[in-house]
This record gives C-alpha cells, structure tokens and sequence, in this order.
C-alpha cells in the first residue's frame, strides 16, 4: 500500500551508511554525493539493479507492423526491439551470434530477416538462423544452427502496451515488480479505452549528470517555482496562476514513487485552462463524462482532475500532466545519462485533440521545451558542484540534505509534493539494492 | 523545394544578408530585434532528431512555436531566471549553401546548411542542420513566415538543451 506517513515507530527507519543517514528522531535524512560521482557506484548499479530488475524497454505502439523493429540500448547493451512477423513483441541482443558483430545497423525499420553484412549469417525476425553460406563446412546444419540464432533478452513483458525487459532470468514476473504503482499507470492508461498510443518524434538526448539526478528532479514539487519562474510566468499571461495546494508524494514498493497534484496547468482532454481555446471547452467536458460513464465518476474525477509523475524503479519517468509522456533513463557513466522520451495519447483521439496536446505538452517539457532545459541546468549544475566537497575532511559537508517535510511528517501529516518525501522513498529503495549491504 | 533557379524576387546576395543578420541579433542575444524579423502569424519549428521530416501537428517535436508561443520564448530567454541560458551561452552561427527557391504564394523557400557552436561551462557543443525556411517580403525587407531549423544530430548529445535559439 502507499505510505503517505511514516511509519508508527519511525526509529525503525533509521539507517546510517555509507550512502545514506536517516534518522527520524534527530529529523536527519542525508545522501552522501559520492553516489552521484563515483564510477564504483556506477559498476554497482549495473550488476545489481540494471541488469537484474525490469527494464523499461518500450511501448508496443512504436512497433505498429509486423517487421517493424528499432534499435535501442539498456544498461549499455545494444537491443533490437522487434515486432517478428507472427506479431510477437520481441527483444534481441542487437550483437550476432556468430562474432558479435552489430547485427542490425539501421535505426529503424521493417524487415523479415536480420542479416549481419560480416559473414552473411541470416536470422528470422522469429529468432532463427536460416542462412548460413558455405553451411557444409559445420556440422550438419540443422543441429548447429538451432543453437545459433538470434539471442533473446532472457525476460519480456509487456503491461497493458508497456514494454519492459530484464537481463535476469529468474526476475519475479512484471506485474509484481509493478506492484501498486499499477493503479498510477492505470489511470494513464484509461485516458482512453483503447489504451494509449506513442506519437512519432522522440527526444533524444543526453545530460551531464548522473541518472539519480533526473530522478530527484522528477520526485521533487519543491523546486517547480523557482526553477521553472519563467513559465509560471508564462502560464500567468495565458490566465492560468499556478499552485501546489494540496500535493502529496506517495513512496511505493520496490523502489517506485510518485507525486500527485494539481495546479500546474490544465491537462489536455481532461481539464481546461484558457490557453487552450474556447472550443477544447466543450470537448474536455464531454470527455470526462465518457470517462465517467466508463470507469464511474470517482475514478474519472482521478483521472481528470489530478497530475502525476510515477517513477518506476529503475528508469522509467511517466509524466501524466499538460499531456502524457514516457522518459526513460539510460545511465552511461556516473556522470553522463542518455534521455529518450516520447509523447503518449489516447489512441483514437480527434485530430484537433492531438495537435493541442502536442504543442501544449511541447511548450513545457523536453530539450526546446519553456521548463525541461532549466532542469537540465539543474541537473548540470548538481553534477559539476558536487565535487567541491568531495574528501572534505569536515563531517557533514559531503552530503546532500533531503529532510525537507520530516518535521511535519513526524506530526503525522501527509507527505507533501513540495516536500522530500519521494525523493527519500527513492533513495531508501536505492540504498538496499545498492548500498554497503547490498549483494 | 524542387527546381531551385537563380531567378527570385530576391537574389541570393539579399537573402544571404538577411540571415547573416539575423545570425548576428543571435549571436548578440539581441532578441527583441529578432523577435521583429518574424511576420505576424510565423512559426519556430525544430523536428526531432528522428524524424526530421514530420510534419508538426500529428508528431513530437523538440521546439513548435506559434507566433505567440515563440514572443514567450524571447521573453523567458530575456529573463535572468532562464536559467538553462543565464548567464547566456556564447554563440557563433555559420551559415552557408544558402539557396533560395522559387517564390510562391506560400512565400521564398530558402534552404541554407548551418553550423552552430554552443560554448558555456567549458563545454563546447556543436549544432549542425540544414534550415528550410520560408521567407515572405516585408515592409522593411525579408521576413520569416516559417522558421524551421533541421538538426543532422542523431541525438542531441552531448549538449542536451535547445534553450538557445538554432
């Protein structure tokens, strides 16, 4: 169940690592910065949560064909994420068998077979090696080639479109890993009852700054007004004033976290501010009660009338606010992180519909975005400024302080979204999967 | 742009002043000025690396900006609380294999290769493309009915932020 505060006996949540001190008594929670710096860490978090969690690999709809495939890496590994031509959703290691050549070298693509240019080896999309020149020179064809063919990602599977992968064969099933972070991507979901849909046009792009920082950021409602003033302002002159009454963040299991709140903009289809025009008036309201009749109208006043950011452990960020969208982190170095984010709509929306979620949610999010290139600079900035204090032989200084809202927390009040409350759900989560004790 | 003749209301030398001025209020974050070579109604288009031929209203895209959308961009990047660009970036456009299209009643295509040096925080980031604008003749000379700057970029990477103008 989601905690909203801490537990009874909050001593029970004590803990004083390396990486992380929390202490609800003294109202001290501290992350240590060699987590955002340290190479070793970096190695850590590969064996011990990259390659044995779920993945975030992708959604089904970028895949609408038979044959359609793509390339995309995770946890530094090159994949090919396929639709094969019976209409299974696949995940290849993008590496041939044969000599571990990069097999498929275009970005993207629709195609039967796989065919790697070294030696011509030639794969099915379905996985099987069915060409091999001068095959007489190995032993009788059949036996060698069925232990030759493309090699799957030992784990796929999907949730209701959501792609998800794991290195790790005996990794629990996906919808346990989800847990109750299932109903928050539920409500995404079921802004349509066809599901949802990627718009074409990924952002693509790289920070330099260690993943757990886009993270934070994401978990964090306390840095929205002053970090994205600008389009507070922005929203102001279209008539819209923002606010952070009434958020909350909800720590979930297996390291998931959201927050939840409303007053930073309308929210395409669901509910209307002035910057969307007269005529979404009308369409919005007749859209939550198609909702309503649906799925009841305390669900639909959810889904309506409520953002969220859902983080799903370990790199996946769904935005549910102005419009719908799917970031996931690839972490490259301590210090470096690739960034891939797609627009999600309802499938089956009017075109009108579609064109003023795009240019609403683009006006906000993403690299050429009014906000998301500030909390780049944010990110950034963190990075370069952690290393200050790094071997500070002064105690205390080489941590970061993540307490903001214990005080009130401690009262028993709900974790707010402008508080810390996320952010410590996510480190707690971090520190048993990657800390001193972890294995 | 199909046949591309040296025939134009305007000769490659003109347009080629337009946007080598333009690159100039740019480089100088001259803003408002530039703000003023846009006619009424214009757009700011830049696609996504991945797509880069899609066409803005059925496709993700990194920047698509109404005329009005685009005088909040000047505005934030004139403020000190941009902070992904304050203190301002240094850049240095070049521009170049300017060719300019047969004009028509949508206005001049003109299509130009640009390089663009993006240095700040010891960082050095290069941004290189092709611009497909759409030009349209003013009162005081050229201006732009359609803006749209084309990255080669297969990402964005390393520098992961338009928060300049490109």
């Amino acid at each position: 169940m989601a905690t909203t505060a801490p537990a009874p006996n909050v001593t029970m949540r004590a803990r004083r690592g390396p990486y992380i001190v929390e202490d609800w008594d003294a109202r001290i929670f501290r992350v240590n910065r060699e987590v955002f710096r340290s190479p070793e860490v970096f190695g850590r978090e590969r064996r011990l949560v990259w390659d044995r969690e779920w993945l975030y690999l992708g959604h089904e709809t970028e895949l609408p064909k038979p044959g359609d495939f793509k390339q995309r890496a995770l946890a530094g590994r090159p994949l090919m994420f396929v639709r094969d031509s019976r209409d299974r959703v696949r995940a290849y290691l993008n590496a041939c068998p044969h000599r571990g050549t990069i097999l498929c070298r275009e970005t993207e693509g629709n195609s039967k077979t796989f065919q790697c240019f070294y030696h011509a080896w030639t794969f099915a999309n379905t996985g099987e090696l069915v060409g091999i020149p001068d095959a007489g020179a190995y032993p009788p064809e059949r036996s060698f080639a069925e232990t030759m063919g493309l090699r799957e990602v030992p784990r796929v599977e999907n949730y209701r479109g959501f792609v998800f992968v794991s290195f790790d064969p005996s990794v629990r099933p996906l919808v346990d890993h989800l847990a109750d972070a299932r109903d928050y991507l539920d409500l995404m979901i079921e802004h349509s009852e066809r599901g949802l849909e990627v718009i074409p046009g990924t952002h693509l792009y790289g920070i330099r700054g260690n993943w757990k920082l886009a993270v934070e950021n994401a978990m964090d409602g306390y840095h929205f007004s002053p970090t994205h003033i600008t389009f507070v302002e922005y929203l102001k002159t279209t008539g819209y004033v923002t606010s952070d009454e009434g958020g909350r963040a909800h720590t979930l299991e297996n390291g998931h976290c959201v927050i939840v709140f409303s007053g930073h903009g309308g929210r395409v289809g669901v509910q209307w501010e002035p910057r969307f025009g007269d005529p979404a008036k009308g369409r919005t309201e007749e859209n939550v009660r198609s909702i309503a009749a649906r799925l009841g109208e305390e669900r639909a006043k959810r889904i309506a009338e409520t953002s969220r950011i859902l983080y799903i452990w370990p790199n996946l960020l769904l935005f549910d606010i102005e419009g719908l969208a799917a970031r996931q982190l690839e972490p490259v170095a301590a210090d470096f992180t690739d960034v891939r984010a797609w627009e999600l709509a309802p499938a089956g929306e009017t075109a009108e519909e579609r064109m003023l979620r795009i240019r609403i949610l683009g006006s906000f999010i993403g690299p050429g975005g009014l906000a998301t290139p500030d909390d780049v600079e944010a990110y950034e900035c963190v990075q370069r400024g952690v290393v200050a204090t790094a071997n500070d032989p002064r105690p205390n200084v080489d941590w970061s302080d993540i307490s903001r809202g214990m005080e009130r927390e401690s009262q028993g009040e709900p974790a707010r979204s402008v508080d810390e409350a996320g952010i410590r759900g996510f480190w707690r989560h971090w520190d048993d999967a990657v800390g001193a004790g972890a294995r | 742009m199909s046949a591309i003749k040296r025939q134009s209301a305007f000769t490659r030398q003109e347009v080629e002043d337009f946007l080598f001025e333009e690159a100039a209020l740019l480089d100088e974050w001259r803003l408002d000025e530039w703000y003023t070579l846009f006619e009424p109604g214009a757009t700011y288009e830049v696609p996504t690396t991945d797509r880069p031929n899609a066409v803005p209203d059925r496709s993700q895209y990194y920047v698509w900006d109404d005329y009005e959308l685009l005088a909040a961009r000047v505005k934030r990047l004139k403020s000190k609380h941009a902070h992904a660009e304050n203190p301002h970036s240094r850049t240095r456009r070049l521009i170049t294999n300017v060719r300019v299209g047969e004009p028509s009643g949508e206005g001049i295509p003109v299509r130009a290769a640009f390089l663009i040096y993006k240095i700040r925080d010891g960082n050095v980031d290069s941004f290189v493309g092709r611009y497909e604008h759409v030009l349209a003749s003013g009162d005081g000379g050229l201006r732009f009915r359609k803006r749209r700057a084309v990255l080669d970029l297969e990402v964005l990477r390393p520098g992961g932020r338009l928060s300049f103008i490109l």
